[in-house]
């Protein structure tokens, strides 16, 4: 798993690359902790395969760590395998996603 | 009909998968990167060979966080008529991991706790999850789907 700071419309993306399982969650969660306590955050899953619980726990808290910070949280670029694993786990209800980091930010 | 030959010739020519490995997060690890192997070779479609490798996660995984004194798990796939018959056996006490009522994927995000979601994904993308307690063993089968 790679994660590089973008920005999108002033909006920090926190943009993954790789699989978000169990080798893979604690060094994402701590990554996504740090960027949502600047502020609002989207995490870019364009190139994002594979998404296990573990990386839906990651996902979980970060959703909980915004909501508690009053910031915005958001996914995008849900890839076909991801999507089936969020909608099966009922996180396409409680996370914002969008097909684009431009539709994240004017959301 | 290319689905039913490609699934003949799978059943034909692939080997079961066999792998016992110490239960700890870096197996699950070794687990998956030996599973990938085995889907390439058994030419799985992209979404069969996610599905196995997220079923092969989930159970080993759940092992390895929770079976204390456990020496091992051993998983198993074998390609059959029905889909792909999977098997994971470890020696660590009595567990039943389909005993847990299953998570409210409708609950609000406030009131969501991410435990039991990978025996959820298990047990959406396969068919006929079952436990049982064996000559000291722990065994959960199930079969994953090979269509789609």
């Amino acid at each position: 798993m790679e994660i590089t700071e973008a920005q999108e419309a002033g909006r920090s993306v926190a943009v993954l690359d790789g699989r978000l399982d169990t080798a893979t969650a604690a060094m994402t969660e701590a990554k996504l902790t740090e960027m949502l306590k600047q502020g609002g955050l989207i995490a870019d899953l364009s190139g994002v395969r594979y998404v296990s619980s573990a990386g839906l726990r990651v996902l979980l808290k970060a959703a909980k760590q915004a909501k508690e910070g009053q910031v915005p949280f958001a996914v995008v670029g849900l890839q076909p395998p991801v999507r089936e694993v969020f909608e099966i786990s009922g996180f396409d209800k409680i996370i914002p996603a969008f097909a684009t980091r431009a539709e994240a930010a004017a959301a | 009909m290319r689905r039913g030959a490609r699934r003949a010739s799978l059943r034909g020519t692939m080997r079961p998968f066999h792998l016992r490995l110490p239960p700890t997060l870096d197996s699950v690890t070794a687990l998956q990167d030996a599973l990938e192997a085995w889907s390439d070779e058994a030419g799985l479609p992209m979404p069969v060979a996610m599905r196995l490798a997220l079923v092969a996660e989930e159970v080993a995984a759940n092992v390895a966080n929770h079976a204390t004194g456990a020496s091992y798990f051993e998983f198993g796939a074998k390609v059959e008529s029905e889909g792909i018959r999977l098997s994971l056996v470890d020696d660590g006490p009595e567990y039943d991991p389909l005993a847990h009522a299953a998570p409210d994927t409708e609950a609000p995000l406030e009131d969501r706790d991410p435990g039991g979601l990978g025996i959820h994904l298990v047990r959406t993308m396969t068919r006929g999850a079952a436990y049982a307690r064996e000559s000291g063993l722990n065994r959960l089968t199930c079969t994953l789907p090979v269509e789609g």
